[in-house]
């Protein structure tokens, strides 16, 4: 197997490389060690930018380095990059769990160009998802198993607008899991008993109208759930998307979120990557603990 | 982007924001705005508002108040406002259809130039 950083959580479950239902990660897990380096590194040079001159020099400074700098810094993420790896191992065991071994693509792997779309470069999101449908359709996939809900509402709600015909059949882990929920309760290995205050993904709710399904997976995990004051379809932002150009405003965002979550219980359950690292990281000063879903079922099977 | 395109989305902004009430309900559940200290151009309504002002001109690319756009986290609460006490607007996808516009101008290098 070729190494790429995206694939290095794969060598545990050892997925067929091919067949019908694919298991699609979109390297949104993979790719956190970077996005903090990256969004680190642009707050660090933001104030050098508007400076005359300054704007040049680190825009050259970064094509001849920024690439090498982002890798080896975010070598030092080991909290994260070792998070992330779980969070999909949990995630392969439950599927495993309920019969479902769906395949991964590996260094072929495409990321679902989510992000173009939210800064409104349509015209690069054309290009970009007939490349995706036309991967996915050499590698006869019919369907999808996404594990973060950008990706999810990418492929289920954008590429169709892109794609006359389109074929692919698109659900979220979650969906699946609760479908089994009967099946889950009989494996679960270790019950978590806990209670865990729950923070819901925007595009997961609204976009996706995934709500229930991880509250009755928790409870199959022995967990109990707690509601915070904005939840389900009210949910709040962990204010995630801005990030990579407004970080004062981004961390005040979610100072506010964490703030309302950690008043409830200091064990958050979170089923997002954008959110998992925009929330994790006020563990350390407020004593908390953020749990990917993924996590939790990992300790469960 | 062509010309017919790019003039549909104008026209369909100007249609769509063009019903907007300006009940302010969405301002209020914005994460954005709270986070900016009630700046009303950080705002769904506010960016509306900036949006329309691009469209007919009074407002250019490179004017500062255009960056408010991005601070738009896409996280629909103002849809959901909308939807249950205004005018059903998809605001989010409206300030998303704005960005659009701005990118043809940001990408491409061009500045002062109407939207």
């Amino acid at each position: 197997m070729k190494t790429v950083y995206w694939t290095e959580w794969a060598r545990g479950p050892n997925l067929p490389r091919s067949g019908k239902t694919v298991l699609l990660t979109a390297r949104m897990y993979q790719m956190l060690p970077y996005i903090m380096q990256v969004t680190g590194l642009i707050a660090s040079a933001k104030p050098f930018v508007s400076r005359s001159g300054f704007g040049a020099m680190v825009n050259l400074g970064n094509r001849i380095m920024g690439d090498k700098i982002i890798r080896l810094k975010s070598l030092g993420s080991k909290n994260i990059r070792s998070k992330s790896k779980k969070i999909l191992l949990g995630i392969t065991n439950a599927l495993s769990t309920i019969g479902q071994r769906p395949a991964y693509l590996y260094e072929d792997e495409p990321y679902s160009g989510v992000l173009l779309y939210d800064l409104g470069l349509d015209e690069y999101i054309e290009e970009h998802i007939v490349k995706v449908y036309r991967l996915l359709k050499r590698h006869n996939v019919k369907k999808v198993i996404g594990v973060d809900p950008h990706t999810v509402f990418m492929l289920k709600e954008i590429y169709p607008r892109y794609i006359e015909d389109y074929d692919i059949e698109v659900k979220h882990y979650l969906e699946i899991l609760s479908e089994n929920d009967e099946a889950l309760k009989k494996s679960c290995k270790k019950s978590l008993e806990n209670e865990f205050v729950i923070h819901d993904s925007c595009y997961m709710t609204r976009e996706l109208g995934i709500i229930e399904q991880a509250r009755s997976i928790s409870a199959s995990l022995g967990i109990t759930i707690l509601e915070p004051g904005n939840t389900k379809l009210d949910t709040a932002c962990c204010g995630g998307p801005i990030e990579y150009a407004f970080r004062d405003l981004t961390e005040k965002v979610s100072t506010t979120r964490i703030q309302e979550l950690a008043n409830i219980s200091k064990n958050i359950i979170v089923e997002c990557p954008i959110c998992l690292i925009n929330l994790s990281k006020y563990e350390k000063e407020m004593g908390i603990k953020v749990w990917d879903m993924g996590e939790l079922l990992l300790e469960a099977f | 982007m062509g010309v017919d395109q790019g003039q549909a989305i104008r026209e369909t902004l100007l249609k769509e924001i063009g019903k907007c009430r300006a009940c302010r309900f969405c301002v209020d559940v914005c994460p954005a705005y709270q986070a900016a200290e009630w700046v009303e151009n950080m705002s769904p309504y506010g960016r509306l508002q900036i949006l329309k002002y691009l469209i007919n001109g009074t407002l250019n690319k490179d004017d500062p108040l255009v960056y408010s756009l991005y601070t738009c986290l896409q996280c629909g609460r103002c849809n959901r406002v909308c939807q249950a006490k205004g005018q059903d607007l998809e605001v989010s996808n409206l300030v998303r259809l704005g960005k659009y516009l701005l990118s043809q101008g940001l990408v491409k290098g061009k500045k002062s130039e109407k939207v």
